[in-house]
C-alpha cells in the first residue's frame, strides 16, 4: 500500500523536523522505501523520535521485538478525523513516530470570493467555517467590519449578541463532548449530546429560519428581532439541560475508562501552545488563563461588560469552583486532552449562565436591536483585524476596505488551523490508539481549517 | 430415550440416530434463535439506552422480525472477495469461527439431564472449544490479504488468548468448591434457594464471579474491550473485508459466544437452572403431587430450563449494556489489566477458595447452623435431582 | 440399512486426520500448512472422542489446537514478510523425506501391533465403546502426584493404563520449559537506543 508520490530517495529520509500543517510535501513521506536498502541494525539511521509523552523528551536503549516502520493512513473518510482530514502516521509497531496531516480537501476559495462580494454578502461565507458554531463566526465577522466602519451596535443588540453567541458555544462544546465520547467508543453520551443540541438548533430555527447556517448576526446588528415567546422557551431550554451536563459528567468526564483514555495523553505544554498560536480550550487546558472575551480588543469585551463569568482555566492549581464539578482525577495532568474536555465541560456551565443573564440584560434593555448596513455602505480605505473568542479558539477576521462595498481582501485567521497543527507535536511517542483520542481533544472542524 | 423410541420405530439404530439428530437440531435451533433475538436485542437496548426507540416496524411495533430483515438483507448482498485474499481461508475462516462457537453449546446442560452431550469434563471441553473462536479471526485477518486486517486479527488474538488464562482460573473456583468439572454435577448442587448458589458460597467465589464476567466479555471481545474489532487502523479490523453473508456468520459466532460465556457464568455461579426461591417444588409440595411422577419431572426440567435461559439472556444483556455504556479501552491498557489485575486476581481467589474450602468443609451455613441444615436442604431439592439419575441412565 | 455410527465417525476421523496431515505435507503455502494441521489435529481429538477419553480429547483441544497452532500461526504471520510465503521442496528433499517416513511407518505399525489388545478388531465389531468413565477425577488426582493405581479402589482395568502416578513430574518439566522458552524470548530482543531527542523547533526555521 505504497502512498502516491512517495519518494524513494533514501537521501531525504524522514526526520522529526518535518514542516507542519499545509505545508508538509509529499516527499518527506518515503516511509519503509527509504530504509529499505539501508543496511544494518536498527541502529543505523533510523528517525529519531522522543518519546513525548511525559512532555519531555527522553533517550532510552529500548528492547522491543523487531517490527516494521508502517505507514497507516487515517484517510479522508475516516470516522473519527472530524470531517475530511488525511492522517498519515508513521509507526513503529504501535508507537506513533510521526503525524502529518493533510488539509485542503474542503478548501472553498472563501477568502478569495471575499475580494467580490460585499461585508453582508461576505456573512454566509463566515457561517460555513466553523459550521457548528455560525452565529460565533457571523459575529467575529460583523464585529470586525463593525471596527473597520466604526458603528456601534446598540446595547440591546449587545445582548441579544450575547445571548446567540453564548447559546451556540454551548451548542458546539456538546457536539465536541458528544463526538470525543463517539471517538473513545462510547456511543450513547454522544446521543445525549445531540438530543440537547437538537433544541438548541430548534430555538435557533426559531429565531432565524435555519438550523445550521445562520447569517443571523450581521454587520450594523441582527437581521432580525427575536420572536416573541422566544425568551421563555429558551429559558425551559436552560432548566432541562442543567441536568443533562451532570449526566454527561458521568458518563464522560469523571468516567474511569474515559480518564484512562485520556488523561496523560497529548499533553501540551503551555509555553508549546503558545508558540504554536493555540487558542480557546486548547490554550486554557494547558493552564494559560487566557480568554478575548475578557482580554480582547473594547469593541468585544464590552459586550461581556456587566456579566458575572469566569474564565476556565487553572490558576495556581484549581479550577473556578462557583459549581460543584467533578473533580480533576489522580492521573490528570495539566495539558492533556481529559483538562481540554475539562475546560469545554465548565465553559458549557459558564455558558448556561451568560446566556441567563444576557436573558435578563435583553429583556430590561431599551431601543433598537440594531439595523444591517445597507449593502451599498462603502468601506473606508482602511484595515481591520479583530479576533473574538469562538468555542473552538479565537477567530480572527481581517476586512481591507478600499472605499468600495466589495472589500479588498477578507481573511480569516482559523482557530482549529492553529490547533491542528499542534498535532504532530503532541502525537509524537504516543500509541496509534491514542491518535483519535488527542485528535477529539484538539476540537477542530475542516471547515474553519481549509476555509 | 432410545429404547422408548426403538418400540415404536421397531430399530435401535434408527431411534438412536433419530435421538442424535433430535438433539442436534434442537441445540442449533435454540442457539440460532437466540442469536437471532440477540440481533433484536441489541437494537433495542442501545436505542433505549441513547433515548431512541430502535426497530419499530418490522413485524409490528417492537420490530420482533428486524432480524430476519436483517439476514435476508445480508443473504441478498454481494458476495466479494477481495483480489488479494486467499480464497480458500477467506471462505472457510467464519466457519472456523461458528463451528467452534456452536459445538460449545453440546455440552451445556439447560436442565438437569438436559444435556445433548454428558460430558464428565463439561467445564473444560467448554473452556477448551471456546478457544478455538480465535482461529478464524486469525485466519480471517490473514486471508483478507491487507496488512491491517492482519495486525488487527493479531491483536484481537492476543487479546482473547491472554483472557482466557483468568477466565479458566476464575472458572475453576467454582469448580473447585462444587468438586467436579461436570456441569451438571455444579447445577444440581446448587438447588435449593438463591442463597445456595455458589456465588454467594465464600467471598472468593463472589469476587471470582466478577472477574470471571469482565474476562468473559474481553474474550468475547465487546464492552470496554473491543479496540480490535472497532477502532484499528482501518474500519473493522480483521472484519473489514467480510460482507453480506460471512459477516453475518461471524457475527452469529460472536453472539453465539456470547451466549456460552454467559451461559457458562449462570451454571457456574448463578444457580444453574434453579430459581431464587424453590418454587416448583413448594408448588408440588402443596399441590400434593408426587415428585416422582415423570410428568413431574419434566415440567419441573422445563421450567429449569426456562430459568436457565432467561438468566443466560440476562447476562447477555447485561453486556450489551455494558458495550453502550463504557468506551473502549486501549489494547495496551487492555493487556494490562489482564496480566496485572485479573490473572494474579483470579489466581489469588483460586487460592483463597481453596483455603476456605479447607477451613469450612461443609459450608459456612451449616457450621452456624449445624449439620441437619446441609441434610434438610438436600431433602427440599427439587425432584429434578431424583429424576436426573433416572433420566441419565435411560440415555446410556 | 444401518450405518455404523461409531465405525462412520471413525473412519471419517481417520481419513481427515491422515488427509489434512498429507495435505500439510505437500502444501507449499505456510498458512495454509497451519490450518491444515488444524484440522488434521481436530479430529485426532475427535478420535478421542469417540473412543471415550473425553478430558483427553478435551485437552487435545485446548492443547493443541488452541495453543499450540495459534502459537504457530501468530509467528508465522507475525514473521512472513508478504502474505504469501512459498516453500519449494527440491526433489532430493522428497526422497530423504519418503524414505524416512516409510521407515517410520514400519516401526509404529509394529509397535502398534505388537500390543495384545490391539492384535484382533473382532471384538470392536459391533460392540459400542465402554461408557465414559470418570476420568476427571483420576486424572485430577494424578496431577498432584497421587500414585492413583496403587489406590485399592481402582479397577484393575487402570492399572496399566496412562495414569501411572508420573503425571506430577509431567507437569513440573513443562512449567519450566514455559519458564525456559519466555526466558529465550526474553534474551533474544533486540536491542534498539533511540538517540538524543532533536531540539524543539526553533521559530526562526521557516519552512520552505
Amino acid at each position: 500500500m505504497a502512498l502516491e508520490g512517495a519518494s524513494t530517495d533514501v537521501r531525504r529520509a524522514p526526520s522529526p523536523e518535518v514542516p507542519l500543517g499545509a505545508e508538509v510535501r509529499n516527499e518527506t513521506i518515503a516511509g519503509p522505501q527509504a530504509n529499505a536498502g539501508q543496511a544494518g541494525g536498527l541502529e543505523a539511521d533510523r528517525p529519531t523520535a522522543p518519546l513525548a509523552t511525559q512532555g519531555k523528551p527522553l533517550e532510552v536503549a529500548e528492547f522491543d521485538v523487531r517490527t516494521d516502520e508502517i505507514l497507516v493512513n487515517m484517510g479522508p473518510q475516516h470516522p473519527s478525523t472530524h470531517g475530511v482530514l488525511r492522517l498519515v502516521l508513521r509507526t513503529d509497531g504501535e508507537v506513533v513516530l510521526e503525524v502529518t496531516p493533510h488539509i485542503g480537501y474542503l478548501h472553498r476559495c472563501a477568502e478569495k470570493i471575499g475580494e467580490n462580494v460585499t461585508a453582508r454578502q461576505w456573512i454566509p461565507y463566515t457561517d460555513r467555517m466553523d459550521y457548528l458554531a455560525g452565529m460565533n463566526m457571523n459575529l467575529g465577522f460583523a464585529l470586525a467590519v463593525e471596527k473597520l466602519l466604526q458603528i456601534e451596535v446598540p446595547e440591546k443588540g449587545r445582548h441579544l449578541r450575547v445571548l446567540i453567541a453564548e447559546l451556540n458555544r454551548i451548542a458546539s462544546h456538546l457536539v465536541a463532548a458528544g463526538t470525543y465520547g463517539l471517538d473513545l467508543g462510547s456511543f450513547t453520551p454522544f446521543m445525549y449530546c445531540f438530543r440537547e443540541r437538537e433544541r438548541i438548533l430548534d430555538l435557533f430555527e426559531l429565531v432565524c429560519g435555519a438550523r445550521l447556517t445562520y447569517s443571523y448576526i450581521t454587520v450594523g446588528g441582527v437581521t432580525a428581532d427575536l420572536p416573541p415567546g422566544w425568551l421563555q422557551k429558551c429559558e425551559s431550554f436552560l432548566d432541562q439541560f442543567e441536568p443533562v451536563i451532570d449526566e454527561l459528567h458521568v458518563l464522560l468526564t469523571s468516567q474511569a475508562v474515559f480518564i484512562r483514555r485520556t488523561a496523560g495523553i497529548g499533553i501540551l505544554p503551555a509555553e508549546t501552545a503558545i508558540q504554536y498560536g493555540c487558542s480557546g480550550p486548547v490554550l486554557r487546558g494547558s493552564g494559560v488563563n487566557w480568554d478575548l472575551r475578557r482580554d480582547g480588543e473594547p469593541i468585544y469585551t464590552r459586550m461581556y461588560e456587566g456579566y458575572r463569568w469566569e474564565v476556565i482555566a487553572q490558576t495556581d492549581g484549581r479550577y473556578p469552583q462557583d459549581h460543584p464539578y467533578p473533580p480533576v482525577p489522580k492521573g490528570a495532568v495539566l495539558g492533556d486532552s481529559w483538562h481540554r474536555f475539562y475546560v469545554r465541560m465548565l465553559e458549557v456551565v459558564q455558558s448556561v449562565g451568560l446566556v441567563r443573564q444576557a436573558i435578563e440584560k435583553y429583556s430590561r434593555a431599551r431601543g433598537p436591536v440594531g439595523e444591517p448596513i445597507k449593502q451599498s455602505q462603502k468601506l473606508p480605505k482602511a484595515e481591520a483585524y479583530l479576533e473574538t473568542e469562538a468555542p473552538k479558539g479565537q477567530m480572527g477576521f481581517l476586512v481591507v476596505g478600499d472605499g468600495t462595498p466589495v472589500p479588498r481582501r477578507c481573511r480569516a485567521r482559523s482557530s482549529s488551523f492553529c490547533n491542528l497543527s499542534v498535532l504532530s507535536e503532541l502525537c509524537r511517542g504516543c500509541l496509534v490508539a491514542d491518535v483519535p483520542a488527542i485528535l477529539g481533544s484538539l476540537d477542530i472542524v475542516l471547515g474553519e481549517v481549509d476555509r | 430415550m432410545v429404547d422408548f423410541l426403538a418400540q415404536y420405530l421397531g430399530s435401535v439404530w434408527l431411534a438412536g440416530t433419530l435421538w442424535a439428530l433430535v438433539q442436534v437440531v434442537l441445540v442449533l435451533t435454540v442457539v440460532m434463535i437466540s442469536v437471532a433475538f440477540f440481533t433484536w436485542l441489541e437494537r433495542k437496548e442501545s436505542a433505549r439506552i441513547q433515548d431512541r426507540l430502535g426497530p419499530t416496524r418490522v413485524g409490528g411495533r417492537f420490530g420482533w422480525l428486524q432480524p430476519v430483515a436483517d439476514g435476508l438483507k445480508l443473504l441478498m448482498k454481494e458476495d466479494l472477495i477481495p483480489a488479494a485474499a486467499d480464497r480458500v481461508l477467506f471462505r472457510a475462516a467464519p466457519y472456523v469461527s461458528f463451528c467452534a462457537a456452536f459445538t460449545v453449546f453440546v455440552a451445556l446442560p439447560v436442565a438437569s439431564g438436559w444435556v445433548a452431550l454428558r460430558l464428565d469434563a463439561g467445564v473444560f471441553f467448554v473452556l477448551a472449544v471456546a478457544g478455538l473462536e480465535v482461529l478464524g479471526v486469525v485466519l480471517a485477518g490473514y486471508a483478507s490479504g491487507s496488512k491491517w486486517s492482519l495486525f488487527g486479527a493479531m491483536r484481537e488474538a492476543a487479546q482473547v488468548v491472554s483472557y482466557e488464562v483468568p477466565l479458566a482460573l476464575s472458572a475453576v473456583v467454582p469448580v473447585m468448591v462444587a468438586g467436579s468439572i461436570d456441569p451438571v454435577t455444579i447445577g444440581d448442587l446448587q438447588a435449593g434457594g438463591f442463597w445456595n448458589w455458589l456465588v454467594f458460597h465464600d467471598p472468593f467465589t463472589f469476587a471470582a464471579f466478577f472477574v470471571y464476567f469482565t474476562c468473559a466479555v474481553a474474550s468475547v471481545n465487546r464492552a470496554p474491550f473491543d479496540l480490535p474489532e472497532a477502532e484499528s487502523e482501518l474500519v473493522a479490523g480483521f472484519m473489514t473485508e467480510y460482507s453480506g453473508f460471512r459477516w453475518r456468520v461471524f457475527f452469529m459466532a460472536e453472539y453465539a459466544s456470547m451466549l456460552a460465556v454467559s451461559f457458562l457464568l449462570v451454571f457456574l455461579f448463578l444457580g444453574a437452572w434453579h430459581g431464587p426461591l424453590p418454587l416448583v417444588a413448594g408448588v408440588y409440595a402443596v399441590l400434593g403431587i408426587p415428585a416422582g411422577h415423570p410428568l413431574a419431572i419434566f415440567v419441573a426440567q422445563l421450567a429449569g430450563a426456562g430459568v436457565f435461559l432467561v438468566k443466560g439472556y440476562l447476562g447477555v444483556a447485561t453486556m450489551i449494556w455494558l458495550r453502550w455504556t463504557l468506551p473502549r479501552l486501549r489494547i495496551d491498557q487492555v493487556m494490562t489489566m489482564c496480566l496485572k489485575y485479573c490473572l494474579p486476581l483470579s489466581a489469588a481467589m483460586f487460592l483463597g477458595a481453596a483455603v476456605w474450602l479447607y477451613a469450612f468443609p461443609a459450608g459456612v451455613t451449616s457450621r452456624l447452623l449445624g449439620p441437619g441444615a446441609a441434610a434438610t436442604e438436600a431433602a427440599g431439592s427439587p425432584p429434578a435431582v431424583a429424576g436426573r439419575t433416572a433420566l441419565a441412565e435411560g440415555e446410556r | 440399512m444401518a450405518v455404523h455410527w461409531h465405525s462412520f465417525f471413525f473412519w471419517l476421523m481417520a481419513i481427515m486426520a491422515c488427509g489434512f496431515a498429507l495435505a500439510v505435507v505437500f502444501s507449499n503455502n505456510i498458512v495454509r500448512m497451519a490450518f491444515y494441521l488444524i484440522l488434521s489435529l481436530g479430529a485426532v481429538s475427535g478420535l478421542f472422542f469417540l473412543a471415550g477419553a473425553d478430558f483427553l480429547g478435551a485437552m487435545q483441544l485446548m492443547i493443541y489446537v488452541g495453543g499450540t497452532v495459534v502459537l504457530l500461526v501468530f509467528g508465522v504471520m507475525l514473521t512472513a514478510r508478504r502474505p504469501w510465503v512459498d516453500m519449494q521442496t527440491s526433489g532430493g528433499q522428497w526422497v530423504l523425506a519418503a524414505v524416512v517416513g516409510a521407515l517410520l511407518l514400519a516401526v509404529l505399525l509394529q509397535t502398534a501391533f505388537s500390543v495384545p489388545p490391539w492384535q484382533s478388531s473382532a471384538a470392536a465389531a459391533g460392540a459400542l465403546p465402554p461408557a465414559a468413565e470418570p476420568t476427571a477425577g483420576p486424572l485430577g488426582l494424578a496431577m498432584v502426584g497421587v500414585r492413583v493405581e496403587r489406590m485399592a479402589d481402582r479397577p484393575a482395568a487402570e492399572s496399566s493404563s496412562g495414569l501411572a502416578g508420573y503425571l506430577l513430574p509431567f507437569e513440573i518439566v513443562s512449567v519450566h520449559l514455559v519458564v525456559v522458552l519466555v526466558g529465550a524470548a526474553y534474551l533474544a530482543r533486540a536491542r534498539r537506543r533511540l538517540s538524543a531527542a532533536a531540539p524543539a523547533r526553533p521559530l526562526e526555521e521557516a519552512p520552505q
